[in-house]
């Protein structure tokens, strides 16, 4: 019988994250004097002992006991060959996912949901405070903060909250405190619905009641926490590749392709960090993080020195972007966005080690229907992308007759975003390309820009 | 497209989550203005930055592709949120 899913034991778990600031050379993010951040600035509203991950050199960071007995509930995650979408693809391909949408939530996030709220209970924190827009990563803190015995405090923009039922259950149920925001808790949710009681909320208005309820705690028992683009979340998701490397191993393949959807970053890295590790110590990989065509931000921004807002209050920090000065031609607008994206990511996509991918919407739901139909999961949007990009691949073996190794990260399952499915099949998404030229000119703005070093990692 | 049909589209919002109207896009950004993807988000539906060019007073419409196109940078934009609820409550 053909093997479908390759397991690993409790005892075999990874006993350390891979932290890969070790391995590589990053400009450091600035602030608005054009000095370095330093972790003080951040001790209000993270626990010193995650600050001292965000900012550690150590290459790998032991993971404690107590982190391991929780990630247990649903780890190791199962390593799946996907037989089902290669034969309907007729490819000689291997393709392989991790299933990560086994976790009590149903996504990736709580793999640094759960170190999260340990390192704060470490540290005497009895309160977390988070933001949430559709309630993933509000329901992946509740759940991680249940097991900790911390209380966990969920501000869900307002009109999510009204939409999405379920999610602010699941919140209720691990004994999470979701309120609507804006709330009448905070003055930053005071002041909006001041302005319009009705208001449907936001998540800049989300995110700032998170913080203020943190940093204004009296008790400095309160912390705020955050489910991405930093970079201790992506330290906590290595362990998903570096499950994956230990159950690749076990069957004697290595991928010749890694394939992830990079939103903020946290899932595309979490499995291909501890690959590119290999790629920087000598491996031959492809290494593809994959993003919607509307905003290729690595695919096509250049890398420079940007601030964070107009004020310039932010810091000045490397990464991919356009300038000011660009105004979109009609239907042309998207794909020359920057959106957040992990610095160390972007650095990697700078330093040409991984190479970014987009997709398009329509691409993205076909490869969505097709995993579904084949695999049975029904996958997450964000999912999809890295799905689109699989599918590709596979096609591209198929055409050059090579038994190539693609592993991709099935980040999470999509059970409560079933009305992106209905639009898709029914007909709303439509795909439209945009022109390099058009990129060409959006770069001169950085004429006056300072430029960052493009440091090369040393291989 | 009248501005009422504009109004009324509706598309899944990749920062929430969730289905949401043009709408809300309009208003869901800093100081009750357009959310900074709303560029991103719609273009493929229908001329979105015509359509903002046309009804929104130039200088702010400027600013707005400004705050499009600058990155937000987390950990600056966290410190930054945290700095002024400090002040506020102070």
């Amino acid at each position: 019988m053909e093997e479908r899913k390759i397991l690993l034991r409790e005892d075999e778990m990874p006993r350390q994250w891979y932290n890969i600031l070790a391995d590589i050379a990053m400009n450091p993010p600035l602030g608005p004097d054009g000095k370095p951040i330093s972790p003080d600035m951040l001790a209000p509203v993270f626990p010193m002992n995650l600050i001292e991950q965000e900012v550690s050199q150590e290459r790998w960071i032991d993971i404690p006991e107590e982190v391991l007995g929780i990630l247990k509930i649903w780890r190791p995650s199962p390593l799946v060959r996907a037989r089902f979408l290669e034969k309907a693809l007729g490819t000689p391909a291997r393709i392989y996912f991790k299933n990560e949408s086994l976790s009590p939530p149903g996504s990736h996030k709580p793999n640094t949901a759960v170190p999260q709220a340990y390192y704060n209970k470490e540290f005497g924190i009895k309160r977390m405070t988070t933001e949430t827009g559709a309630g993933q990563w509000g329901s992946a803190l509740a759940f991680a903060c249940a097991q900790f015995g911390i209380e966990c405090k969920v501000f869900m923009v307002r009109i999510s909250f009204d939409q999405k039922p379920y999610r602010k259950s699941m919140m209720a149920t691990w004994g999470a405190n979701c309120v609507p925001s804006p709330s009448m808790e905070t003055k930053a949710g005071q002041a909006a619905l001041e302005k319009d009681p009705n208001t449907p909320g936001s998540l800049g208005i989300a995110i700032s009641e998170a913080i203020e309820a943190a940093v204004t705690d009296g008790s400095g028992q309160t912390r705020y926490s955050l489910g991405s683009v930093l970079n201790h979340v992506m330290l906590h998701q290595t362990i998903i590749g570096l499950e994956a490397k230990k159950q690749m191993e076990k069957i004697n393949e290595y991928p010749d392709v890694i394939i992830g959807c990079a939103g903020g970053g946290s899932n595309f890295a979490g499995l291909a960090f501890p690959f590119v590790y290999d790629k920087i110590h000598g491996k031959q990989i492809e290494i593809y993080p994959v993003e919607p065509a509307g905003c290729p931000t690595l695919t096509k921004a250049p890398f420079v020195y940007d601030h964070g807002d107009t004020a310039k209050y932010t810091p000045l920090l490397p990464m991919h972007s356009l300038g000011h000065a660009f105004v979109p031609p009609p239907f042309h607008a998207g794909g020359l966005r920057y959106h957040g994206m992990a610095p160390t990511v972007s650095q990697l996509a700078n330093e040409g080690i991984i190479t970014p991918k987009s997709v398009r919407q329509r691409q993205v739901f076909e490869a969505g229907v097709l995993a579904a139909r084949t695999e049975g999961i029904i996958p997450a949007p964000e999912t999809n992308h890295a799905l689109a990009v699989v599918i590709e691949e596979a096609k591209k073996a198929k055409e050059e007759g090579k038994e190539k190794v693609i592993l991709f990260n099935w980040s999470g399952h999509g059970l409560l975003d079933l009305t992106a499915y209905e639009n898709y099949f029914a007909g709303n998404i439509k795909d439209i390309d945009l022109s390099d030229a058009e990129m060409s000119e959006a770069m001169k703005v950085f004429a006056d820009h300072p430029k960052p070093q493009n440091l090369k990692t040393a291989r | 497209m009248p501005d009422q049909d504009v109004n009324n589209l509706e598309r899944r919002c990749p920062r929430l989550g969730s289905d949401i109207s043009f709408r809300y896009c309009l208003l869901s950004g800093e100081d009750d203005g357009p959310c900074f993807k709303i560029l991103d988000c719609w273009w493929e539906y229908f001329d979105v930055a015509d359509y903002l060019r046309q009804n929104m007073p130039a200088a702010a419409f400027a600013e707005l592709i400004r705050t499009a196109e600058q990155p937000k940078n987390k950990i600056g934009s966290i410190i930054d949120i945290a700095r002024r609820a400090q002040e506020k409550t102070s």
